[in-house]
């Protein structure tokens, strides 16, 4: 079943961008800039300035990817899936949440607990644009985003129809050690059975879960798939057909 | 497509480490909730957990680790081959609650996947794995995507497993939200104020019926469906018209080629709280109509456990479709009255061969399987 790649969208250090930009893909490391609601959204949004920086971040990159798949309009649910992965989702959250329960216990602050589950993202998603399909957070233990695209390739090839795949990562919170890990950023590819407009790739769900070759990393992929990077690495080859 | 049979399951909960103990103090309507001494409760809403007897952690390690050492004394042999899928919602938040303190902590067991990668390694298992995380519903939702991988034929053996550990982290934020019942909780009763907080892991080895048959294994039961979804409408609260659940049962029925007339009894979510039972009472006479399918919970016996409780739930629900008689549901004795006619204090005949098991929770997520019993 041939899946095709119809949007993509990114935030981090570097800036945002979406596939079809003239700005090539890239997530290098650095500190991420805060994003706020002007950058992402043209309408008001008065929840936005309210979630955490995770949410905010991961919410940029989904807005992003399904603008450029021309699908962010929406008048009635559709049942378009997510599946995301991440490392340390949101650790940086969860510490937030722990020094307002180190003031008393009986202050926790509700609020922001509300935020210390890493797929609680995937829900704001949902409500903004009107997504009823499978939301799921599936990290690898690579960091690559390949269990979160095959988990995705599979809802839209068994007849879903749209989904969206992507990473997403803060920067280490500064209390943990150093580990090997990929920068922080967020980045949403659009996966279409049968696309509206022009698609950037193409994909098949095939290959072993577990096992992912380049296709199923999604830095990679972006990397070979966005108009940008293709327009100023002539060299660099195009995964896919379109 | 192939079928996915379930060929070995395993449970430690606060009813024991043994899937046969657990089985029988369910039917006798035992509970495992008891005051909580792992952390002060002064100042939260109760003091009432379920927590697994004995489980104590002594180093700077997640409390997990030592519930995945007892868990894993029980786990059938596992080919090396197995793709490992792992399932919980917060891991090793115990951890990140000493980096807070100031207190020696093994950070290592604080990302996302951490236990996956540690579990395949004692396991011995060859195949990078992957961890599921989707609040309440992550082990149920685990168990759907590994299914879906046996099915396509992507692989043939893949164990899910499931855990989540009682922590001061969790159990102050769901007494933040109001979210915990004073009480043990009492699930589909009209005097039910919240929820009763648990802790557990489970596992279950799934294999194609080729492979199964290869490896002389016999079958405990069937996944036949399943299916996922997002209400869209809040992160922490229910759709009040139960949307959600009942696209995701829809799904999961049609997935599995079934009619509701087929389903012959219900695991539900069953946490407690006013809105959450409410939702999926008013889910179940959607899909069902006035037909009173026995609907239970097990939350009154074992508490929540989060991320593992559609693991716990499974290896339930198949041992409830092998001995054909559902457990009562503990702590419901006086009805909400949507519940009337459908959920029942006392264990009830299962007169058929396929359960529904559905779960929810934060972030608007849904899921339901159906299980089908031993393949004759």
């Amino acid at each position: 079943v041939k899946v095709f790649v119809t949007g993509i969208g990114w935030a981090g250090a570097a800036g945002m961008g979406t596939g079809r930009g003239s700005t090539p893909f890239a997530l290098p490391p650095g500190d991420l800039p805060p994003i706020s609601r002007q950058e992402v959204f043209a309408e008001p949004d008065s929840r936005f300035g309210r979630l955490d920086a995770f949410s905010r971040l991961a919410l940029a990159g989904v807005a992003l990817a399904l603008r450029d798949a021309g699908i962010e309009k929406w008048t009635e649910p559709r049942a378009v899936g997510i599946a995301a992965s991440t490392t340390y989702g949101c650790t940086g959250t969860d510490l937030d949440y722990l020094a307002t329960l180190g003031a008393a216990p009986g202050l926790a602050s509700p609020q922001l607990f509300a935020y210390t589950l890493p797929n609680v993202f995937l829900g704001e998603a949902a409500i903004r644009f009107g997504l009823t399909g499978p939301t799921v957070i599936v990290s690898d233990e690579e960091g690559t985003g390949a269990a979160a695209l095959e988990t995705a390739l599979d809802y839209v090839a068994g007849g879903g129809g749209t989904a969206l795949a992507g990473i997403c990562d803060l920067a280490r919170p500064t209390r943990l050690p150093e580990r090997a890990e990929s920068p922080p950023g967020a980045l949403f590819l659009v996966l279409e059975r049968r696309p509206t407009r022009e698609p950037l790739g193409a994909l098949s769900a095939r290959g072993r879960p577990g096992h992912p070759d380049d296709t199923h990393d999604l830095r990679a992929l972006a990397g070979r798939l966005c108009t940008g990077n293709r327009v100023n690495r002539p060299d660099s080859c195009f995964h896919g057909t379109s | 497509m192939s079928r996915v049979w379930v060929v070995g399951t395993a449970a430690v909960t606060a009813l024991g480490d043994s899937a046969d103990v657990l089985w029988d103090e369910l039917l006798a309507g035992t509970t495992g909730i008891r005051p909580l001494t792992r952390f002060s409760t002064a100042g939260y809403k109760t003091n009432l957990a379920a927590c697994v007897p004995g489980l104590n952690s002594t180093g700077p390690g997640s409390l997990v680790n030592v519930l995945l050492d007892r868990l894993c004394k029980h786990l059938p042999p596992l080919p090396p081959d197995t793709l490992l899928i792992a399932a919980t919602t917060k891991g090793g938040v115990d951890c990140l609650e000493r980096v807070a303190r100031g207190l020696p902590a093994s950070t290592d067991d604080i990302p996302l996947p951490a236990f996956g990668a540690v579990l395949r390694r004692r396991l011995g298992l060859n195949t990078p794995g992957f961890t599921v995380s989707a609040a309440c519903a992550s082990g149920s939702i685990a168990l759907g995507r590994g299914a879906q991988i046996i099915a396509s034929g992507a692989a043939t053996a893949v164990l899910v497993v499931a855990f989540d550990a009682v922590s001061e982290f969790i159990f102050s934020g769901f007494s933040a939200l109001q979210a915990l019942s004073h009480a043990a909780c009492m699930p589909f009763d009209r005097g039910r104020s919240g929820l009763t907080l648990g802790e557990g892991a489970a596992a279950l080895l799934l294999m194609s019926p080729d492979r199964a048959s290869r490896e002389d294994r016999e079958p405990v039961g069937e996944l036949l469906g399943w299916a996922a979804s997002n209400d869209a409408v809040h992160i922490t609260a229910p759709a009040r018209d139960s949307r959600g659940l009942i696209q995701a049962i829809g799904a999961a029925l049609a997935h599995a080629g079934i009619e509701p007339g087929e389903v012959w009894g219900v695991s539900a979510h069953g946490t407690g709280t006013i809105y959450n039972d409410l939702m999926e009472l008013n889910a179940f006479r959607a899909i069902f109509g006035e037909r009173n399918v026995p609907v239970y919970g097990v939350k009154g016996a074992l508490g929540h456990t989060l991320g593992a409780a559609g693991a716990i739930e499974t290896v339930i629900a198949l041992r409830a479709l092998a001995e054909g008689v559902v457990p009562g549901t503990v702590g419901f004795k006086d009805p909400d009255p949507a519940a009337v006619g459908m959920v029942h204090a006392a264990p009830t005949p299962l007169r058929g061969r396929r359960l529904l098991l559905t779960n929810s929770g934060f972030g608007g997520v849904n899921a339901a399987l159906v299980l089908g019993g031993r393949p004759e």
